[in-house]
């Protein structure tokens, strides 16, 4: 047990400060996740012109609110491992590392969550003066914050082993970055990074509610916005938990398929 | 010029037939572009699917769907004529291959601006000429329409250029800029509805300090003839001088230019 908490601690060191000296890189990475801000820009200058003030009982404040929310959690799940992968597959660079007695993936992954730690100063920075500009106004109950915080855990993880999975389509094809821009769009439009999932026709909520998505950005959002319940909480990382699950045994079999693949090319 | 036209041509020879050696790209160049498409037109079929939106910012569905459609456009053109060279740029500084580019007789600036191209992104480039004829099919356009579009976008995709290469040639002092495009693309993304989609200061800011507005609702604006006289001449105007702003960094970012080793 002391042996794992050792070898957990080094491999978190080494990422953190791998990770911090890219500081300012990750500041335009941050900039550059920009739809959630031009999203609640549109819609609240959209509810502004209506008669009432509102679209859908959403006044321009819990536009912002919700927005806002989207965009601090996408930030907290931001998953790069597949475009790494590409390149380490492609040019080789995974060989030496399958020479370590440990899965390469948990160094990718103490990578993402060391990163995280980097980010979340300008983070709250940026989160602050959004707020004090559109006039967001978060819940004030307490619990939603650690119940935010669980949700993004699991949704980070489950998302950080799809993108993984599609990370190691590299042994076969050479276009797997597309797959993960596609992938990609349909995370954003089912999590709720367009619009509140509520906005939707029925028939894609009816399809998103089976998903992980919407259970990953729209409902921590909501939850910060003070719009859902502790019991839709519990059932949303419900959910993420057998996505995890679904993903973690996807994830081992195409690891296993793909290095057979590799071993075959002789690299 | 014809020497220039000539090169070009060399240029895009090569590109493309070692492009083509990889056809398996062409699927996942598909993909994306899809993916593209997709998230540009879901955020407009969202607004105006919610009861009661009759318009967004004074524009009609189809009225908006020109701005989607310029905006795709625009991404094709960013991905098969601007990034694939401007990204070079900062390598080759790294590298200390840009004494080859300064060094043959050639206009440099033309030079890393030609030298590479994209062809797999292409179907971006149909998908955006597919969206403005499906938007323009319902709506009354005139020819005059077109043509002061047609020229109002030239000044557009100018100002993409140069904001990009000017970006790009900060890499003369900075060395690392591959995240430019990620800071771009960013700003870029407002451009995919129309700026009075925006509230009133953000509208401000995206015409005048960061000019998305001139890429995308403009030239739309100018094909349904809403288009007021002071915009349709400020368009090439700011081409203009962003040009020679470009212009003038890149000599002094040349002049700077000390090679990898020194």
């Amino acid at each position: 047990m002391k042996w794992l908490w050792h070898k957990v601690r080094v491999l978190f060191a080494t990422r953190f400060a791998e990770m911090a000296e890219y500081r300012a890189e990750i500041v335009i990475w941050m900039l550059s996740g920009t739809l959630s801000i031009v999203m609640m820009l549109v819609w609240m200058a959209q509810a502004q012109s209506r008669p009432d003030g509102t679209v859908n009982g959403y006044a321009p404040a819990e536009f912002a609110t919700y927005f806002i929310s989207t965009w601090f959690v996408a930030q907290l799940l931001v998953v790069w491992v597949a475009w790494e992968l590409d390149i380490e597959i492609r040019q080789g660079l995974l060989s030496p590392k399958l020479l370590r007695p440990m899965d390469p993936m948990w160094h990718h992954y103490a990578s993402h969550v060391a990163e995280r730690l980097v980010r979340i100063l300008p983070m709250l920075a940026l989160l602050g003066l959004m707020t004090w500009f559109s006039g967001a106004r978060f819940s004030g109950e307490l619990w939603v914050y650690p119940a935010v915080l669980g949700l993004s855990v699991l949704g980070f993880t489950a998302r950080f082993l799809w993108e993984y999975t599609i990370g190691l389509l590299a042994f076969w094809t050479e276009s797997n970055t597309s797959f993960q821009e596609l992938v990609w769009l349909v995370y954003a439009a089912l999590g709720g990074m367009f619009a509140p999932l509520s906005f939707y026709p029925t028939w894609v909520q009816d399809i998103a509610r089976w998903t992980p998505f919407p259970y990953m950005l729209g409902l921590p959002a909501q939850l910060l916005a003070g719009k859902a319940t502790s019991e839709q909480a519990w059932q949303g990382a419900g959910v993420l938990l057998v996505w995890l699950v679904i993903f973690w045994f996807l994830r081992a079999a195409v690891w296993r398929a793909g290095l057979r693949k590799y071993g075959a090319v002789g690299a | 010029m014809r020497r220039h036209l000539r090169l070009m041509r060399i240029f895009i020879g090569a590109t493309v037939s070692a492009q083509l050696e990889y056809r398996a790209n062409f699927l996942g160049a598909v993909l994306a572009s899809l993916g593209e498409a997709g998230v540009a037109l879901l955020g407009i079929s969202l607004l105006f699917s919610q009861p009661g939106v009759q318009g967004v910012g004074g524009w009609t569905y189809r009225e908006a769907l020109l701005v989607t459609g310029f905006f795709m456009l625009t991404e094709g053109f960013i991905s098969v004529f601007v990034q694939p060279n401007m990204s070079k740029i900062a390598e080759t500084i790294r590298t200390g291959n840009m004494d080859f580019t300064l060094l043959k007789p050639v206009d440099a600036q033309f030079n890393v601006s030609t030298r590479h191209l994209n062809v797999l992104r292409f179907p971006d480039i149909l998908i955006g000429l597919g969206l403005l004829l499906y938007a323009s099919a319902g709506l009354t356009v005139t020819v005059g329409g077109v043509l002061t579009a047609a020229v109002l976008y030239l000044s557009a995709l100018v100002i993409v250029y140069c904001i990009w290469l000017g970006l790009s040639t900060t890499a003369f002092w900075f060395v690392k800029t591959q995240n430019v495009s990620e800071l771009f693309n960013g700003v870029f993304g407002a451009a995919r509805f129309p700026v009075s989609a925006f509230p009133v200061p953000v509208r401000f800011v995206l015409t005048f300090v960061v000019p998305v507005a001139f890429i995308t609702t403009v030239p739309a604006q100018a094909v349904t003839g809403q288009i007021s006289a002071p915009m349709a001449l400020a368009s090439p105007l700011v081409a203009l001088v962003l040009c020679l702003l470009t212009r003038l960094l890149w000599r002094k970012a040349v002049a700077s230019y000390t090679s990898a080793s020194s």
